[in-house]
């Protein structure tokens, strides 16, 4: 807890959730804008699902990019202000450091993603959509996207802690954004080798297109995919975290 | 008096080279041990496997009189350290940064205002530290080794960046840390006017090597004077000096011979009176402390 209380501590003036609020409003205003054209269109076919499809197919490529420029920033002050060997020759543990920014940097990407739900519920509601509110679909929607990003993250954070330059680990991100972007695009199995393709792989909403009309469907995931992805995670985060509590100082 | 510090071939192998090679060294309880050496000599490395920071490929360290292996926290945690260049958190204010120290030695706030009142910061305390002049945050860094009023203070080249006036204060604050907070000081330098000035004990290293260990006054006795003499034929002086199994060296126009006690530099003079040759000046050199320091490491060595 003191470790996690330290590093919440040393993220204060990065104004971090403030640059992932604004990367989010950048990425809801444009997908509102596309369902907004699609509804003025075809105002029959308008549903949660369509808001879903459209915010997750964007998820895709906005969040690997905000991923990877919150754990870039968590983890470079480290580097910058060579302070490895500070909070070493204070007994502090590099494991512990690890794990506590592995947690603020999820707390952050979570929060703003909670946030991303409910905007999307204010949104639906102010449009005035017919339907309830599909709770049950934005839970689903809000965990998968939420299972990925712990994923992106865990990859994200041993790539720039391992590597002190971190227009690696900026790099890494956006050929994520891009492989989330075109996911659905790739084979099953080839998307599938890729972490970032998750984002639309875990949407409780797909769609097809039937006679030029674009078919929203619900579906379920099962659970053989989210342990996948979940031992995906776990595997990046130890290796990561063993890799750096290994390197010199 | 207690060995705070106390290494055993102590050794760092980066592949086939040795970056440290069997290094013994032994800090007496409240020295200000100044630990000496070219740039690349292996100062930091050994400094950081003091700290744990890097493992050693050979050897051990004991601190405190315990195992530093076995008692790592205990150890750490009566240690304050300064390695290389300062660390700190650039975006976060001085006293922030004495904060998040503060926080990882679970310190009163008291100790924060003492540490940065130390090395004159407390004017500067709410500026961020990436705004501070390199000079700054070498004495923050002080300040951050300072804050839990440690019993053991390593300080690796502690002035660098610093100007004339704040490495006088730096230099006056290490030699006070002794008598008035009760702290061993362990501090590597290359420049060695700024050892000699505050050192008690010294160690020299060169090439991954201890060479000297000792106190200043150690240092200069191992060094020999030497005796300059100028005659009116130093050539025939020199070849009266070698009948008399010595071997001089000539030198700008001088005679040179070393060890020699005063009872040989008055037979010697002798000698040359009677062999009829002149002696206009007998004169003893002792070396520098820079010159042995250079004899030691070889001239390439930075001063």
């Amino acid at each position: 807890m003191r470790t996690l209380w330290l590093e919440l501590y040393k993220i204060r003036h990065k104004r971090l959730f403030l640059m992932l609020t604004i990367l989010l409003s950048i990425e809801l205003a444009w997908g509102f804008m596309a369902v907004s054209t699609s509804m003025a269109k075809n105002p029959d076919a308008t549903t949660w699902s369509a808001i879903l499809v459209t915010i997750t197919a964007m998820n895709g490529l906005f969040l690997p990019t905000g991923s990877a420029v919150i754990v870039s920033r968590i983890c470079d002050m480290e580097h910058k202000g060579r302070t490895w060997k500070l909070l070493l020759a204070a007994s502090v543990s590099r494991k512990a450091v690890y794990a506590a920014k592995f947690v603020s940097a999820a707390v952050l990407i979570g929060g703003a993603v909670i946030l991303q739900g409910l905007v999307i519920v204010a949104f639906g509601i102010g449009y005035g959509l017919a339907e309830p509110v599909p709770i049950g679909l934005l839970l689903r929607f809000v965990a998968g996207t939420t299972l990925t990003n712990l994923v992106v993250i865990a990859l994200q954070q041993w790539i720039s802690l391992a590597i002190k330059n971190q227009a690696f680990s900026l790099c890494l991100g956006m050929i994520g954004g891009f492989i989330g972007m075109t996911a659905s695009l790739f084979p099953p199995q080839v998307g599938r080798l890729f972490i970032w393709s998750y984002y639309v792989d875990f949407s409780p909403v797909t769609y097809q297109y039937v006679n030029e009309t674009m078919l929203f469907t619900t579906r379920e995931i099962g659970v053989h995919l989210p342990i996948i992805v979940v031992l995906m995670g776990i595997s990046f985060y130890l290796v990561g975290s063993i890799h750096v509590s290994r390197q010199d100082v | 008096m207690n060995t705070v510090i106390r290494t055993e071939n102590l050794s760092k192998r980066y592949g086939v080279v040795y970056s440290v090679q069997r290094v013994n060294l032994a800090v007496g309880e409240g020295e200000v041990y100044g630990f000496l050496g070219p740039n690349g000599a292996g100062k930091s490395t050994t400094l950081k496997m003091l700290l744990g920071l890097v493992k050693p490929s050979e050897g051990s360290v004991s601190v405190f009189g315990k195992d530093f292996s076995r008692n790592r926290l205990e150890i750490l945690s009566q240690t304050g350290s300064l390695i290389e260049a300062p660390s700190y958190y650039g975006h976060l204010t001085g006293l922030e940064n004495m904060r998040v120290m503060q926080r990882l030695r679970d310190v009163p706030d008291k100790h924060v205002e003492k540490a940065l009142q130390i090395v004159r910061l407390e004017k500067q305390k709410n500026k961020k530290v990436d705004q501070y002049s390199l000079g700054m945050k070498q004495r923050l860094g002080i300040a951050m080794a300072l804050l839990h009023f440690p019993k053991l203070v390593i300080l690796d080249e502690p002035t660098n960046g610093l100007d004339p006036a704040g490495i006088g204060e730096i230099r006056e604050l290490i030699q006070s840390l002794p008598h008035e907070y009760g702290m061993t000081v362990l501090l590597s330098s290359h420049l060695l006017s700024e050892i000699e000035q505050v050192a008690t004990s010294i160690g020299i290293i060169h090439g991954g090597k201890l060479l000297f260990q000792g106190s200043m006054e150690q240092l200069q006795r191992n060094s020999q004077p030497h005796v300059w003499m100028k005659t009116q034929d130093n050539e025939k002086a020199r070849r009266v000096l070698q009948e008399m199994e010595l071997s001089p060296s000539l030198q700008d126009g001088f005679l040179v011979m070393e060890g020699m006690g005063d009872r040989e530099v008055a037979q010697t003079n002798r000698a040359l009176i009677m062999a009829g040759i002149d002696v206009y000046r007998i004169e003893e050199h002792k070396k520098s402390l820079e010159s042995i320091f250079l004899s030691l490491t070889g001239k390439e060595g930075s001063l």
